[in-house]
């Protein structure tokens, strides 16, 4: 018997989020056991009581950028700790909270405090807070990551691999098969040709989304998951953020990459389907619109798009 | 003369929050309030989205109770189509459903509150924490974990995913449940009820030993208040029902449907804060109310099951009915606690849970209105929908906001109590601490695991700053 590796030491932080990756983290279950085994946790606000940042061999951090606290922390965290991990969908992309790119600050304050069926006020909170940001940023705009962990949440398979490879000083697997690759569904060719909204009719449970004519989004998403939407009867809805092919290429985007597919699958023509997802894209690209990786496609024109929906 | 007291903890969930305490001429308190420095803007960011998509967006909102909105958003999405789902959608929604409350109960019982609960809650900070409680009581806190576990592997069997559901769709639910899922989560539950049995005893022998150790802090955190909770033929609901107010006497001072909410609630915006405080209208006059566990049972004329029922009427023989005690709300936890056990093996029980599970919906533009009882309290989403399935307008209401008012107060008090006498600096951050986390409130609910907030504290006289307090920032 040698003598056991010293422990990894761990700083876990979270930037603005939902909690939902520190969730995920706990639901790794009796697994947590095997990981706390082999990692000294020193900065963890939901687990210790230690505060600053003590230097650390690995930082994880979940969490966009979306005020001058964060920026801060995630600055504090690099500078700590030799690797940085973003997690979660949020830190990766920008995630939900990144969808307010789509609109000022003056709109947003406007909707929430003077134009609201409830609320009856004639003014906008300005003492003691601090304004908003114009943007929400992924953390990368802010410090340089070492490795990515997408999915909102990740689940906890990713997790635990990422994990036990850093504790053990691997690389971690970096699969980049798309939600497609563990669903269950068979493509088939059809003569379907209109469009499905998500909640119109009742889907087929064993046939692809695709052919069936419903926008999943599974073939451009990353697996960080499982595919537990399609495979439990609803369209992927990209909450992982895109492949690395789409993020990659300037040329292939969500809705492109789609449009072909589903023009390969039924008697749909792809160019119908782009318009269509153009129509939805405050909701197709939710997760991502944040991300220069999406945000600098010479063709992607999201606030045009939002505003010919929110004109009517 | 006047002073100002200004507490700043750095908050997880949504952000930074701070505390203000206004000092009256004549040395007492005469307010206080929390600041919160977040905004992220879902009233906006949801407009223009399609509506389908509403019960997976808005879990975003919270990673904490995620299947609270998913399933508030779903039930504005069946009332906007005008359908009922089929009786197996909605036993399956409400399976789910006890499955988030076991874990959320669970872990802000044994992992926030639990440390309170097993070293007093004015014990050593350092050792005041989760890990301190596995250190004193292994056993406990191995079962609590494992009760945890349980009910988030019935949330992630029902709703597709732990952690932001995907299951409940408009109409009713995206897939069918077959007997072995059934057979597969009728073993859970069974383990679930032998656990919560022997931890709700812990839990409350612990609560009653340290409230009367700490008597003088429990009986002056009394807040009398209007509580509103969901009922359903007067017993306690979480996912349907009316909306009940009780009175500070105990008297029904409103019941409504959901749709109605908008008569009986006013949002007031505050200068100085994001979150927005609710009041309930009644008789020209805005009133502060409570929401989340105390005030749902406050609200409710019985459980609907025989354990927890038994829970309750043991309660209410000690502290009466409605009780004001800030604190009970963690006694109310576990009373729920039992309750979400019980439930989720009667819905088990029930053989329609195979049935069909989806009727077919469609928007024909209108309106949206649904709500359910998050783990904090009430939650309710309202969305505008037109003829093509897009969000044109939406107004949420959570639960904390609707707390607002009561913390405000709620910190006062501690402050008054702690400053009776010569204020000692750590007296008054944990009192104010206390106050704040008897409400579990999401905004300070992860500090709160650390077993004590960081805190900045700056004293004004007459407008200047004479003195700075810090705590672990």
């Amino acid at each position: 018997m040698g003598e056991s590796p010293p422990k990894v030491r761990l700083n876990v932080e979270w930037l603005s989020a939902c909690g939902g990756c520190d969730v995920a983290i706990v639901d790794l279950h009796e697994k947590i056991l095997e990981v706390l085994a082999a990692v000294e946790v020193l900065h963890f606000p939901v687990l210790t009581d230690i505060k600053g940042y003590p230097s650390a061999d690995v930082g994880i951090i979940s969490g966009a950028i979306r005020n001058e606290h964060d920026r801060h922390n995630a600055e504090r965290m690099r500078a700590a700790c030799k690797q940085i991990i973003a997690f979660g969908t949020c830190a990766v992309y920008g995630g939900i909270p990144g969808a307010a790119l789509a609109h000022s600050r003056e709109e947003i304050l406007e909707k929430v405090y003077l134009h609201n069926r409830t609320t009856k006020s004639d003014f906008i909170p300005s003492k003691e807070i601090s304004p908003l940001e114009n943007q929400v940023l992924p953390i990368d705009e802010v410090i340089p990551v070492d490795l990515y962990l997408p999915g909102c949440p990740p689940h906890a398979a990713f997790i635990f691999d990422a994990l036990l490879a850093l504790v053990r000083g691997r690389a971690p697997q970096v699969r980049d098969e798309s939600v497609c690759g563990r669903c269950k569904r068979t493509m088939a060719k059809t003569q379907v040709n209109a469009l499905k909204e998500n909640h119109e009719g009742t889907p087929d449970p064993a046939e692809c989304f695709l052919s069936q004519g419903y926008v999943c989004m599974g073939s451009v998403t990353l697996d960080r998951c499982l595919a537990p939407c399609p495979n439990m009867g609803v369209t992927c809805s990209g909450c992982a953020g895109p492949t690395m092919q789409i993020l990659t290429e300037p040329n292939r985007d969500i809705r492109t990459e789609i449009g072909e597919r589903m023009e390969k699958l039924t008697a749909l023509k792809a160019d119908q389907v782009v318009s269509y997802i153009e129509r939805s894209a405050k909701t197709r690209y939710a997760y991502a619109m944040a991300t220069r990786m999406i945000g600098r496609k010479p063709t992607f024109l999201i606030k045009k798009w939002i505003r010919a929906v929110e004109e009517g | 003369m006047g002073r100002t007291i200004t507490i700043d903890p750095v908050t997880r969930i949504e952000g930074h929050a701070r505390v203000l305490v206004h000092y009256g001429d004549d040395g007492s308190v005469a307010s206080a309030a929390m600041v919160v420095d977040e905004l992220r803007g879902f009233e906006r960011i949801l407009v223009g989205m399609e509506a389908s998509q509403m019960p997976l967006i808005t879990g975003r909102i919270c990673g904490v109770c995620p299947s609270a909105h998913h399933l508030a958003s779903v039930h504005a999405l069946d009332d906007a189509a005008g359908v009922t789902p089929p009786p197996a959608a909605k036993l399956m929604r409400e399976l789910l459903y006890m499955g988030h409350i076991i874990h959320s109960h669970t872990l802000g019982l044994f992992v926030l509150e639990g440390p309170d609960l097993v070293f007093g809650f004015d014990s050593d900070v350092a050792k005041r924490n989760i890990v301190g409680v596995v250190q004193a009581a292994p056993e406990v806190a191995k079962k609590a974990l494992r009760l945890r576990t349980l009910g988030q592997k019935v949330n992630e069997a029902v709703g597709g995913r732990g952690v932001h559901p995907v299951t409940a769709v408009v109409g009713g639910m995206s897939f069918r449940m077959d007997e072995s899922l059934r057979r597969t989560l009728q073993g859970w539950v069974d383990e679930a009820m032998t656990l919560v049995v022997e931890l709700a005893a812990f839990a409350k022998q612990l609560l009653i030993k340290h409230v009367k150790r700490s008597a003088d802090l429990v009986t002056k955190l009394s807040l009398p208040a209007h509580c509103m909770g969901t009922v359903k033929d007067g017993k306690l609901n979480f996912v349907e029902g009316a909306l009940r107010m009780v009175g500070p006497a105990g008297e029904v001072a409103a019941e409504f449907p959901t749709r109605d909410y908008d008569k009986h609630l006013v949002e007031r915006a505050l200068e100085f804060s994001y979150m927005k405080p609710v009041f309930f209208q009644k008789g020209g006059q805005e009133n502060m109310y409570r929401v989340g566990t105390l005030a749902r049972i406050n609200a409710a004329d019985a459980m609907e099951t025989p354990v927890a029922d038994a829970e309750l009427k043991a309660f209410r023989a000690v502290y009466k009915r409605p009780c004001p005690l800030t604190v009970m709300q963690i006694y109310a936890r576990v009373i729920e606690l039992v309750y979400a056990c019980e439930k989720a093996k009667k819905i088990l029980a029930n053989p329609a849970i195979t049935g069909e599970s989806r009727v077919p919906a469609t928007f024909k533009g209108g309106r949206g209105v649904g709500h359910v009882e998050a783990p904090r309290g009430t939650l309710i989403h309202d969305y505008e929908i037109d003829a093509k399935g897009i969000v044109r307008a939406a107004n949420l209401i959570v639960a904390t906001q609707q707390n607002y008012a009561a913390i405000n107060k709620t910190i006062a008090q501690s402050v008054a109590i702690a400053g009776a006498g010569k204020v000692q600096d750590n007296i008054m951050l944990n009192a104010i601490e206390f106050g704040i986390r008897c409400y579990d409130p999401c905004l300070s609910c992860a500090t709160h695991a650390v077993g004590q907030m960081p805190l900045e504290v700056e004293i004004f006289r007459s407008g200047e700053l004479v003195r700075t307090l810090k705590r672990g920032v």
